[in-house]
């Protein structure tokens, strides 16, 4: 496959990750402008666990899926007893703290004659995972895309679990939930902690593949940006964050020539996207309509 | 001494956040919804003012003028375009959404505008003023005369006027203010306006302090004035005035202590700490998910 | 619950309101508009802490505890809109609060009605108003509590309707499961309850003698 779109496919995966971690915080009712912080610390945990621990990538990423959760548990319950605004905004302070602190960590050691490790706003460079494994870009999307499929599988069989939909109510009308005994804070923490072990994980992925991380990578853009993507894509099914990233990445990639004017177009569709189709694309009602046709038609 | 000059300082820099913290809290104690476009508005005041200052040549007031125009004009579109069309209680995180797709366009043309990292703003030349050991800068000093006489003008406009107490009205009691004939839909496009206008202010305020202007400025001021609200509490003007003020002599303080990598740090600690004890605020803003829980209709 | 006082904001709205209910009883609340009926069901649901006064179910101390206690531990309610997730089907929402054979078998002897089954593939925006209050007092029921609240069950059904909705109420009620129902319509509360009580402001529950 050609390596140019293999990079680019392989990047719609990792932001996918972000996506969907932002999309789990938006089911039980809350919005986050943080997800990348997790996403960044899931970075620097596997970059640290390959190369200062010399680990085996596996360790590297389950590492980073508990810190990722450890982080946003810790911001959780922190943020216990708000919601809505309050919320999102602590998460936004949270995020740019633990930015900051990542741009003060500094611990380099010195092996095989380089200087490796966290560097401050430097940040790691020379996570060499993939040349060490003889990975090419191929090599690599295909592990990412495995990784996002099996992810969606899980989340497709939490979709379809009492589980989901207990979560579903709890964001939607939490006087409903507890109406039905379901206890709305065990609902947010969990889905919480979910959402940053999946932001960990595809951090994971993302310091492999980019080799070099720093803290500007973790900025509240990016988070902001894989907010967007779920939302577009719609919350009805775990694949809705997907679309989202597939049309932002796909129409950047597309219109190369504009890039420059991209946002300005991307931008604008999005606010008119939102005037005519609030829910997203793939809404709740679209998929419990399909679902329900799907049923009929196997009667 | 010291204290006080880094005091005084933070005063000047913190009435400019009150302004655009105003601006915030104007649209949320009024329509309770979140402007995440807010500071790419006036990013594209002060980007229209530089692109047009060639062909205007009217110097610093032309630069104040087409600032405000801009930034009020950018407000109104963001109005338009993410507000208007969602008006129901539960689409204020789809319109603040919209207004997050309109920040990064609004963004990206000021960038359009502004090719270079940096421009120059001019500022006015002034002298400083030195009472005893501590010096005040000329133009900072008018800067904070001009805040002061917006901000009463906003009093004038709230309390003094037939529309300031619809905008009073609606703010209280939105359903109620509608059925009594207040028109809703067009009060949203005035309060925009003027927080446009006031936000327009303040960067030009802070611009020609600093003597120039970068593309970075939007999201920096979205997030000083989102900051300065929420230490007053969310949706009080008072609340953010004194929020936008305390936010600029802590920060002032800590960059003057700590260095300045580490004041953009307290700003977000102390906004988190906050959050964490005492959510509404300064002013006590009643926000607890339990208690709002109570005040709905079940 | 005994000697609950609640005041909003200054005014006193519920004043050393007692009721004691006995297991399988059923007794109906009116009173006119304003005079605390809903921060009573709120109270005694949990929905709102008193300011003064307790609640206690059985041997268990419910005061100031959060509502999904109070659901968990056998109080269940209806709401004025009868409450739904409006992104999925009516089904969904009665099965997903439990998965044990049991209560799979009560819920279909519940859904024992043509207008409930005929309903059940659909979102609750394509059920009319009758038919979603049986399916509330279904999901209540289904959970097999100690006590049921109705809170205004009446509202939007014309008298048929709700001459229906009695007989179906009567027809599903345990004997185990008390009833309290929040009312005005009189003639449907003689229809399902054995004793209406009367509310009025700042005073106690009176029995109404009619």
């Amino acid at each position: 496959m050609d390596p140019y779109l293999a990079s680019v496919l392989t990047n719609m995966t990792l932001i996918a990750f972000l996506a969907i971690s932002a999309y789990l915080v938006l089911v039980v009712g809350e919005v986050s402008f943080g997800q990348q912080a997790f996403f960044g610390i899931g970075a620097y945990l596997t970059a640290s666990v390959t190369v200062l621990a010399d680990g085996h990538v596996i360790w590297a990423l389950l590492t980073a899926v508990v810190g990722g959760a450890a982080g946003t548990l810790v911001l959780g319950l922190l943020t216990i007893r708000l919601s809505g605004l309050y919320f999102a905004i602590s998460t936004l302070c949270f995020a740019e703290l633990l930015r900051f602190s990542l741009l003060h960590i500094r611990f380099t050691q010195i092996i095989d004659g380089r200087k490796l490790g966290p560097d401050g706003p430097e940040g790691f460079s020379n996570i060499r995972w993939i040349f060490d494994n003889h990975y090419d870009v191929t090599d690599f999307l295909l592990l990412s895309a495995t990784c996002l499929t099996v992810l969606l599988l899980l989340l497709f069989g939490l979709a379809r679990s009492r589980l989901m939909l207990r979560a579903r109510m709890v964001g939607n009308d939490p006087i409903l939930a507890q109406s039905q005994g379901l206890n709305p804070t065990r609902y947010r923490l969990g889905f919480i902690a979910l959402s940053g072990a999946v932001a960990g994980f595809g951090g994971g992925l993302f310091a492999l593949f980019n080799t070099h991380i720093e803290p500007a990578m973790f900025g509240v853009m990016l988070g902001v940006h894989a907010l967007t993507y779920s939302i577009i894509g719609g919350l009805g099914s775990p694949i809705g964050p997907l679309i989202g990233v597939v049309l932002d990445i796909g129409l950047l990639e597309s219109i190369r020539q504009l890039a420059a004017y991209r946002m300005i177009v991307f931008g604008g569709l999005v606010a008119l996207f939102l005037v005519f189709r609030p829910e997203g694309i793939i809404s709740h009602r679209l998929v419990a309509r399909l679902k329900r046709q799907w049923g009929s038609r196997h009667v | 001494m010291d204290t006080l000059q880094t005091s005084l300082d933070g005063l000047m820099i913190g009435s400019t956040y009150a302004l655009i913290g105003i601006g915030f809290a104007l649209v949320f104690g009024i329509m309770r919804r979140i402007n995440l476009a807010f500071g790419a508005c006036l990013l594209f005041g002060a980007a229209l003012a530089i692109y047009l200052e060639p062909w205007l040549g009217w110097g610093v007031w032309g630069l104040f003028l087409v600032t405000m125009v801009g930034a009020a004009l950018a407000s109104a579109y963001v109005e338009r375009l993410c507000f208007a069309p969602h008006t129901k209680r539960t689409q204020s995180m789809t319109a603040m959404i919209a207004s997050f797709a309109i920040w990064m366009q609004l963004d990206e043309i000021s960038s359009q505008m502004l090719p270079q990292r940096t421009h120059a703003y001019h500022g006015l030349e002034m002298p400083t003023f030195w009472l005893g050991e501590i010096s005040v800068r000329g133009d900072q000093l008018l800067h904070f005369c001009m805040a002061l006489v917006s901000i009463m003008l906003l009093y004038v406009l709230l309390y003094k006027t037939h529309l300031g107490l619809l905008i009073r009205a609606t703010a209280d009691n939105p359903e109620t203010a509608y059925l009594l004939g207040v028109r809703v839909p067009w009060l949203g496009f005035i309060i925009f306006l003027v927080a446009g206008i006031l936000g327009g202010v303040g960067a030009f305020m802070i611009l020609s302090a600093d003597g120039y202007v970068t593309p970075m400025f939007g999201m920096w001021s979205t997030f000083k004035g989102l900051l300065a609200m929420i230490l007053g509490g969310l949706g009080s003007l008072p609340g953010a005035v004194i929020g936008g003020l305390i936010l600029g002599v802590v920060e002032t303080h800590a960059g003057a202590t700590l260095g300045a990598e580490y004041r953009d740090m307290v700003t977000f600690g102390l906004v988190f700490l906050v959050l964490i004890i005492r959510p509404g605020g300064l002013m006590g803003v009643k926000i607890y998910r339990t208690e709002s829980l109570a005040q709905e209709r079940i | 619950m005994h000697g609950i006082c609640k005041s909003f904001g200054g005014i006193e709205v519920l004043s050393d309101i007692s009721l004691t209910l006995q297991p399988g009883e059923r007794i109906g609340i009116t009173g006119a508009n304003g005079v605390g009926k809903s921060t009573l069901i709120n109270i005694a649901t949990g929905f709102l802490a008193p300011d003064h006064g307790w609640i206690q179910l059985n041997d268990l101390m419910l005061t100031n505890c959060p509502a999904w206690e109070f659901a968990r531990e056998g109080i269940r309610r209806t709401f004025q809109s009868s409450r739904f997730l409006q992104t999925a089907t009516l089904e969904e929402q009665l099965f997903q609060a439990g998965h044990t054979p049991e209560y799979r078998n009560r819920l279909a002897d519940l859904l024992h009605d043509s207008s409930l089954q005929s309903s059940l593939h659909l979102f609750p925006d394509e059920i009319s108003l009758p038919v979603l209050r049986k399916a509330e007092v279904v999901r209540g029921l289904a959970a097999q509590p100690e006590i049921l609240f109705l809170d205004e069950p009446s509202a939007g059904l014309t008298a048929d309707e709700l001459h229906q909705f009695g007989t179906f109420l009567n027809q599903k009620l345990g004997g185990q499961t008390a009833l309290v129902v929040v009312e005005h319509r009189l003639d449907f509360m003689v229809m399902i309850t054995d004793t209406v009580m009367e509310m009025k402001l700042n005073q106690e529950l009176q029995v109404r003698a009619d």
